[in-house]
């Protein structure tokens, strides 16, 4: 059974009354547990709209054509209330977005724990956990740092430690390189490859980059509001992804 | 501290805002410690008049009072139901008493033991003794409070009244209220006092053993004191005026009321202008975090946290605007306070109830204030908020 699983999930903006632009036209999409896939296409194929709706930021739209279905592990998602999606989007899932990922009043520290207030858990024990995080992105001599201290590519690693402390479900990213030279983006990259080689932690990106496309498992390729091909895993990484998991 | 912080981040803004509230917080206080102090002069003055009834000639609050006589205290004690009659007389400690604000100073007399034990209304000695029985034809006062400071006096000294030297045998503690500012003479005393200011061509026409200007009438045990007055103006007639507990809270309860409008209008000025102000830089606030917000959406606050966030944040700003206009308030307080002591006009009373309605007031405007942003920004899209620039 698949980690994540969509069917016939559609997305229509309405700029006006008559102006509306299908960002999706009724997508299948599957993640498997374990899995670092890349989402690729061009600008405005719909990617960060199909992210919003995996990450349950956004719901798919409920009626014209086939009712969408979205399982997270086996269970319907599609339609649950703001509060039940928020509760996974803190308990069960990871988020990097391009820029602006922390919030600049606080420490690398707190911005990390903000993820573990919103799980649940407080205190020391948040503290312990964000410290620790820091650790595995290479930051926990930054930990007292402000954002605007930190460089780009430190605050995406902040970002990164952030998406990884509650241990979640899958990890969504979009485009996290996308405003990092290629070596900070190289150093991003190589931590998500990381962590998904040596704790099967399952990560979704969104990329223009095809260097990070190449570093993934599958890239699926979307083309207006389409899935044009939904890749294929290459055997000894899908078997170094098992062995691990 | 967290809080504290976001504040400091849009410090020109916050910091106009708590100003605002805070020049509203401490009118609040300083004419709030006003209304304290009235209050506790027309508190007082009200238990002094519980049951009882007090005769005099003309109308004792148009300040034309004329002086009755001895003979029309014997009249009183005739009446039924009147367990105990005292003469009085009061009189301006000084002719030129125009200047004071509040109460003004008197002279008070009456005869030591004359309420045959019916006197329920007590203050408290700071030192020394009140007056006594043996006390009728000796020059000797009992100061209130205000007026033993203002006098530099302690017990055993000599001060003078009205150009007469006096031995101080007790001071009151004080009561807030208006014998603070009284000299408690026996009547005998006050009686020559009170001569020697006529004009000499009447000094000599009267004799100063029958003079009062009041008389204390003390209701027997279980008779009605507004029973006793219907009695008592039946049989004085319309020359003298009957004043019982009532009556005095008929007549200042108005005037307490006219102080309570204002307060009541005070805060609501500062309720509005604070409050629009409040909401202006919450609303500005959040309009400047709306990424933030987005980021918090996106990794899992649910809506009643940014909610409650954005209410802490401002009920914050109430709050340090509450304890600014607090302590600017207090020291105003005390400074005029300690400005009037000298003349004896101490005119705010900053009680703690005041103190914390101050506080408790600012903060809940504070909070109210911030529902408005709040519930916007706990509505925000979490994508949209993302995208804002
Ligand atoms: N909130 C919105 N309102 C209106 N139209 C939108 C909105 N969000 C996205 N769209 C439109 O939907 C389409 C898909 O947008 P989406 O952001 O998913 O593209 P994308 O593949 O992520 O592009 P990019 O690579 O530029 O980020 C675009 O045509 C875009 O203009
Ligand atoms: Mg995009």
């Amino acid at each position: 059974m698949a980690l994540l699983e969509g069917r016939n999930l559609r997305k229509t903006y309405r700029l006006s009354r008559r102006n509306t632009v299908e960002a999706l036209k009724g997508v299948e999409v599957s993640i498997e547990a374990g899995e670092m896939v890349a989402i690729m296409g061009p600008s405005g194929s719909g990617k960060s709209t199909l992210m919003h709706i995996l990450g349950l930021l956004h719901a798919p739209d409920p009626n014209h054509g086939p009712a969408p279905e979205l399982l997270l592990g086996g269970e319907n998602v599609a339609s649950l209330s703001d509060n039940a999606r928020t509760k996974i989007r803190a308990r069960r899932m990871g988020f990097v977005f391009q820029d602006f990922n922390l919030v600049p009043t606080l420490t690398a520290a707190e911005n990390v724990m903000l993820a573990c207030e919103y799980a649940g858990i407080k205190g020391k024990q948040a503290k312990v956990a964000a410290v620790e995080a820091l650790g595995l992105v290479g930051l926990a001599d930054r930990a007292d740092h402000k954002p605007s201290e930190l460089s780009g590519g430190e605050q995406q690693r902040v970002a990164i430690a952030r998406a990884l402390v509650n241990k979640p479900e899958i990890i969504l990213a979009d485009e996290p390189t996308g405003n990092l030279d290629s070596d900070r983006s190289a150093e991003v990259l190589a931590l998500f490859r990381q962590f998904n080689r040596e704790q099967g932690q399952t990560i979704v990106l969104v990329t223009h980059d095809s260097e990070v496309g190449d570093a993934c498992d599958r890239v699926i390729r979307m083309r207006d509001g389409r899935i044009r091909d939904q890749g294929h895993r290459a055997v000894d990484q899908l078997a170094a992804g098992e062995a691990v998991a | 501290m967290r809080l504290v912080r976001d504040l400091g981040r849009r410090k020109l803004r916050s910091g106009l805002t708590i100003t605002g509230i805070a020049v509203g917080i401490m009118a609040l206080v300083v004419f709030g410690s006003m209304a304290n102090k009235m209050n506790a002069l027309i508190g007082g003055g009200s238990k002094y008049y519980a049951n009882k009834a007090v005769v005099s000639v003309g109308s004792m609050y148009s300040g034309n009072i004329q002086p009755l006589s001895l003979s029309d205290v014997k009249r009183v004690e005739g009446v039924e139901g009147v367990g105990a009659a005292m003469p009085t007389l009061d009189m301006m400690l000084s002719d030129t008493g125009g200047a004071t604000m509040g109460t003004p100073e008197m002279i008070t007399a009456d005869i030591p033991g004359g309420d045959k034990g019916y006197e329920t209304f007590k203050i408290d000695l700071a030192q020394g003794r009140t007056l006594a029985t043996a006390d009728a034809d000796s020059k000797v006062t009992v100061l209130g409070s205000d007026l033993a400071r203002k006098l530099n006096a302690n017990v055993g000294d000599t001060v003078t009244l009205r150009d007469e030297p006096f031995k101080v045998v007790g001071i009151y503690a004080p009561t807030l209220t208006a014998p603070d500012k009284d000299a408690y003479v026996p009547l005998a005393a006050a009686q020559e006092l009170f001569v020697k200011s006529l004009p000499p061509l009447i000094q000599a026409n009267i004799n100063p053993s029958v003079i009062a200007t009041g008389i204390v009438v003390y209701p027997k045990a279980g008779v009605d004191p507004e029973v006793l007055k219907t009695r008592l103006e039946a049989m004085l007639g319309k020359d003298y005026t009957v004043m019982t507990g009532k009556d005095f809270d008929a007549m200042l309860g108005s005037f307490s009321a006219i102080f309570s409008m204002v307060l009541t209008g005070i805060a609501m000025l500062s309720l509005l202008v604070g409050g629009l102000s409040t909401i202006n830089t919450m609303a500005m606030s959040v309009a400047e975090r709306t990424r933030e917000i987005g980021i918090k959406r996106a990794i899992g606050a649910s809506r009643w946290r940014i909610r409650r966030e954005i209410v802490l944040e401002s009920a914050m700003i109430g709050l340090i605007a509450g304890l600014i206009g607090l302590g600017i308030g207090a020291a105003m307080t005390m400074l005029f306070n300690d400005l009037g002591r000298a003349s004896g006009n101490v005119l705010f009373d900053l009680t703690l109830g005041t103190a914390l309605t101050a506080i408790g007031f600012s903060t809940g405007l504070g909070a109210v204030a911030g529902f408005v942003p709040a519930w916007g920004a706990s509505r925000l899209d979490p994508v949209t908020a993302l995208r804002y620039e």
